[in-house]
């Protein structure tokens, strides 16, 4: 398992673009900024008007910005795997070496998990389906609030433990 | 110079600069990136509205997000501040960090602008497509927004490596442009 984790986990193709070009890492960073902005930024947004900012605005109208917070979505992950993937070409360590230590990465991972079951729980129990009714001036009901919340909270956390990764205990 | 020399060496810069703990350094530039995705990802949202996504939400309540967008900057321009302090010398003397500045300062003045003149109850326009002039300031926000985090990124690189870094965004940006404008007009030409 820890070989083929360790295998699977390095791409020489993605190192070698690292190696190649010294643009490529910060391209890549940035390409992460603009996909966490586009992510928490209209998520946060529509979080907010679930707990009681801007209610005017009838959910189901905020909702069609979604495609854009799934696009940014898409690209964390993308160039996210683009720094798992060649990370050994700026540090020679290996990316499986780096997420078996740093807690900060685990960490991350883990809140990104309970901000995915947050979502799923949203969905499953009916709250989803409850606030796309909103109109103009309609609250959302107590459970979706706290949906919301978590949200809010747990998108936060995983920004706050993805900036400590750099600083996490990286070999052992 | 001396005026820099002075706040890099201050016990406070001092601190955050060198105690190991996660609390200082680390901290600090994660709440300049909570700052910032606040600030910038409430404004692209605004911006993407103006530019004729979501058409459907009102223009006029979308004025309540920017106390949202304030609280970013102000959390952006403290932290901002304290960084600038341990490296002074470092940031004052790169030409990146007054790019950055300018990027800034030129988003903010266009979502005031944009906030006086499309979003108040008195523009006429509540839901639906906004005047070609606004679609254009909502576009040029996006773009000064790009400008400045690029510049803000590459800050933490040597100047040679920063202005590829910076090609390579524009390049990038031109590619899925032209790209998406093509498909639009291919798609359009299909469907008359």
């Amino acid at each position: 398992m820890e070989e083929f984790l360790s295998f699977i986990l390095r791409w020489p193709i993605v190192e070698d673009y690292f190696i190649a070009y010294p643009w490529a890492w910060p391209l890549n960073e940035i390409l992460h900024f603009i996909g966490l902005i586009l992510l928490i930024g209209i998520v946060g947004m529509y979080d907010l008007r679930l707990m009681g900012v801007a209610r005017e605005i009838p959910v189901a109208a905020l909702q069609r910005l979604m495609p854009w917070a799934i696009f940014g979505f898409a690209l964390t992950i993308f160039t996210g795997l683009l720094f798992t993937t060649g990370i050994y070409a700026n540090l020679e360590i290996d990316p499986y070496t780096v997420l078996i230590n740093d807690g900060y990465l685990q960490l991350k991972l883990i809140f990104l998990f309970l901000a995915g079951l947050n979502l799923l729980a949203f969905n499953v129990s009916g709250a989803s389906r409850s606030v796309e009714i909103l109109g103009p001036g309609e609250d959302a009901s107590g459970k979706a609030k706290i949906f919301a919340g978590a949200s809010l909270f747990l998108w936060i956390t995983v920004m706050y433990f993805g900036r400590l990764v750099p600083w996490g205990q990286l070999s052992s | 110079m001396e005026f820099l020399d002075f706040i890099e060496s201050s016990s406070l810069s001092i601190w955050l600069r060198e105690s190991p703990s996660v609390l200082a350094y680390p901290t600090l530039l994660a709440f300049h990136t909570f700052g910032m995705v606040f600030l910038v990802g409430t404004s692209t949202a605004i911006a993407l509205r103006l530019l004729g996504f979501a058409s459907s939400v009102p223009l006029a309540p979308l004025r309540k997000f920017f106390p949202v967008m304030w609280f970013g900057l102000s959390v952006s321009v403290v932290s901002g501040t304290l960084l600038l302090m341990l490296d002074a010398r470092l940031f004052l003397t790169m030409p990146a960090f007054y790019i950055k500045l300018l990027g800034v300062a030129a988003a903010l003045t266009i979502m005031r602008l944009l906030r006086a003149r499309v979003l108040s109850d008195r523009a006429g326009v509540d839901t639906g497509p906004v005047p070609r002039q606004a679609q254009v300031l909502a576009g040029a926000a996006l773009i000064s927004w790009a400008i400045a985090i690029t510049a803000g990124r590459v800050t933490a690189y040597a100047s040679f490596i920063g202005w590829q870094s910076a090609a390579a965004v524009l390049i990038l940006a031109v590619v899925l442009l032209v790209g998406r404008y093509i498909t639009v007009r291919y798609l359009r030409a299909k469907s008359a």
